[in-house]
């Protein structure tokens, strides 16, 4: 314990006289989060999606008084996303390729199966399998707009509809739904039942008379319900209403998803680096070869090599926490969990980057080679969430790390044991790579 | 057929346990043999040097005895189990270079586990001439400045025995007087055993009072510098000369 603590000691002093490489260490990570939060997030806003148009005919449907054709869907969708015509097979291709995010499909006959109202049409939204959590993100901003362009439908449906009620009340010249003429009118009506009701009377036919009291009856019920009319549409059209506060001023916006991602990437360069770098600098300083000779046992110092980097990660996890929660719109929570979560995800980066230092002869090299190797698969862990990329992911550090961080910022309830089990798993990677770079550091230096 | 040399172990056979002993030392790298059936033996006091030209695998031998390698065949014995007793000066300095003298020797003092490492700090920079130099960062000392700081370090810890791995090298020829000057000192006052490596047979006698030569390997010669001259030289004009004749002859046999 002894030894740990004076190596520990020692590494934490050389980082703090490192001036540049401090300023480095946190500005880095403040610069790397802001860019992949912003990459991220800008790619959340306005994701590429593929638009195949079917319904070549052209056509219009007259909705109240104006005429809706595809061009007004596709206009309306496109202030939520980047749309981009293609054909069925190249919106195909793309989407397998990764060029867009999704794929929206207008069906042929679209305008005249809204304008029959027989049945309605049935737009299709084909999301990339690349990424679930962008998917559903997309299908989300998807459904949103297409509710919002069906409910614009509904209210011009709901005024034609309350329109023609009112002229069926008032009467009028009457021109919806492929009909035209001129109509009485309840009120109108009713006014010439009376007046017959009272010749009849007048003319000694007052039995006859009485015969239309019903008919009167009728009338005026039929008046009073359909003056119900319209506030049971209004109800119908918007069972629910939603009302949005103004978002407060001052704070820039930043999502879950693009937090998480600059987090991610940011701590895991920081660990990784720090891990490879500092193992590789004993070997390269000549200072293994003094510490190799029973003064520090080869499991202390890997240990103290793993711990140290997870030390600053908590840091510079802290850091960025804390800017994150006064300058943005974020709500960061969770206080008590963010500290296992850094640490945990800490000692795995940091143990990754053992592993690389151990191998390598220099400190450039190692730090090379952890980059190159820690890159790659940083972004796996990003966005992968099947097949062999995923299981790859999930035996590396970052994608359980990646996913402990969105677990804390993202859901809104925790499962407590699905949340300790990544934290389990990312200690087991951290002893996992531990056991391979001691292995290779002993190795290494016994010739 | 192949000339048997006497060991180190059979020429220094007599006499008291030895704080160290390597018995049939050989290592070998894949299908290379860096070291073969060597044998040597350190006592109190003693100042031996390891001659051989290069790659005669004198760094291998110090390396398996100060506890930095393993030896594929043969066996080391130190008077004490730990390694600790036994000083190590790389060929390289082993120091940190951001830290100052003063901290390097600390945390090594501290990491051998010496009850006051301070005072111990404080005396290794005193009798290492490098307390004027303290508070420098290692990376900014002179070679030859340096090289103490590496030699202290080796002190760290008041070990029995110092191995060095050619320590003067890299040094101007008054910082190699006062280098062996200083170690002669505590070989005199602590009893300190000194073994080193060099490829100057003028350093070996000079400062010696036995030499081990390698070469390919294998040890050729185990004994005092007039016994070289004695078995293996040809007649020259001077003591210094006639050894460096007599280790020419060796090693180009």
């Amino acid at each position: 314990m002894t030894s740990f603590r004076a190596i520990l000691g020692k590494d934490l002093r050389l980082l703090v006289r490192n001036r540049g490489l401090l300023v480095l260490l946190v500005g880095y990570p403040l610069i790397v989060a802001t860019l992949v939060a912003l990459a991220l997030q800008g790619g959340e806003r306005r994701p590429s999606i593929a638009f195949v148009n079917n319904d070549t005919s052209n056509r219009t449907v007259r909705v109240g008084d104006r005429r809706l054709g595809v061009q007004d869907y596709e206009a309306r969708l496109s202030d939520e996303v980047d749309l981009k015509h293609m054909s069925p097979a190249d919106a195909e291709a793309a989407l397998r390729a990764g060029r867009v995010a999704a794929v929206i499909t207008i069906p042929e006959g679209f305008i005249g199966d809204l304008q029959s109202g027989i049945r309605p049409p049935v737009v299709t939204v084909q999301p990339s399998n690349r990424s679930p959590i962008e998917a559903q993100s997309i299908s989300r901003r998807l459904e949103s707009s297409i509710y919002r362009l069906n409910q614009d439908l509904a209210q011009t449906y709901i005024k034609q509809t309350l329109d023609l009620v009112r002229i069926v009340v008032e009467g009028g010249d009457v021109a919806a739904f492929t009909r035209s003429g001129n109509i009485l009118g309840l009120e109108k009506s009713d006014v010439l039942v009376r007046d017959l009701q009272r010749s009849l009377r007048a003319d000694g036919h007052a039995e006859l008379a009485a015969k239309m009291d019903p008919l009167l009856n009728f009338i005026v019920e039929a008046k009073v319900n359909l003056d119900l009319a319209d506030v049971a549409a209004t109800a119908i059209g918007n069972p629910i209403q939603l009302r949005i506060p103004p978002v407060p001023t001052g704070r820039e916006p930043l999502s879950g998803f693009g937090f998480s991602g600059a987090l991610l990437v940011s701590l895991a360069l920081v660990g990784v680096l720090l891990g490879a770098a500092g193992l590789s600098s004993e070997r390269e300083e000549n200072t293994l070869v003094r510490l190799r000779r029973g003064l520090v046992r080869l499991e202390t110092l890997i240990f103290e090599k793993i711990a140290f980097g997870a030390l600053v990660v908590l840091a510079i996890g802290a850091v960025l926490l804390a800017a994150v929660a006064l300058t943005t719109s974020l709500t960061i929570g969770r206080w008590a969990l963010w500290p296992a979560a850094f640490i945990a995800a800490g000692l795995a980066f940091a143990a990754f980057g053992v592993l690389v230092g151990a191998l390598a002869r220099e400190t450039r090299t190692a730090l090379l080679a952890a980059l190159m190797l820690a890159l790659p698969l940083i972004f796996l862990g990003l966005f992968t969430q099947s097949g062999a990329a995923s299981a790859i992911s999930e035996v590396v550090p970052f994608g359980p790390a990646f996913r402990v961080f969105q677990t804390l910022i993202v859901e809104p309830t925790i499962d407590a044991g699905r949340f300790w089990m990544r934290i389990g798993q990312l200690l087991l990677l951290t002893i996992v790579f531990g056991v391979a770079g001691s292995i290779a550091l002993r190795r290494k230096s016994a010739t | 057929m192949r000339r048997m040399a006497p060991t180190d172990a059979d020429v220094h056979a007599q006499g008291a346990t030895p704080l160290l002993r390597g018995a049939g030392l050989s290592k070998r790298f894949r299908s290379v043999a860096a070291l073969e059936d060597v044998s040597i033996q350190l006592e109190r006091g003693d100042a031996v040097a390891l001659l051989g030209p290069n790659g005669a695998g004198k760094t291998t031998l110090l390396r398996i005895l100060a506890g930095v390698s393993t030896p594929t065949q043969g066996a080391v014995n130190r008077e004490e189990r730990s390694v600790s007793h036994i000083g190590w000066v790389p060929h390289e300095p082993a120091v940190y270079r951001r830290l100052t003298a003063r901290e390097n020797i600390l945390l090594f003092t501290r990491l051998e586990g010496v009850d006051s490492p301070e005072a111990e700090t404080a005396e290794l920079l005193e009798r290492t001439d490098l307390a004027r130099f303290a508070d420098r960062p290692a990376g900014d000392l002179s070679t030859g400045t340096l090289q103490r700081l590496n030699v202290a370090l080796g002190l760290a810890g008041r070990p029995s025995a110092l191995l060095l791995d050619e320590p003067t090298a890299t040094l101007s020829p008054d910082q190699v007087n006062r280098l062996w000057r200083w170690l002669d000192e505590l070989r005199v006052r602590d009893g300190l055993a000194v073994l080193f490596s060099t490829q100057s047979v003028d350093e070996a006698g000079r400062y010696a009072e036995r030499m081990v030569i390698l070469n390919h390997g294998r040890q050729v010669f185990a004994g005092t510098a007039d016994e070289l001259v004695t078995r293996h030289g040809t007649p020259g004009t001077s003591a210094t000369d006639a050894a460096e004749r007599a280790f020419l002859n060796l090693v180009d046999a």
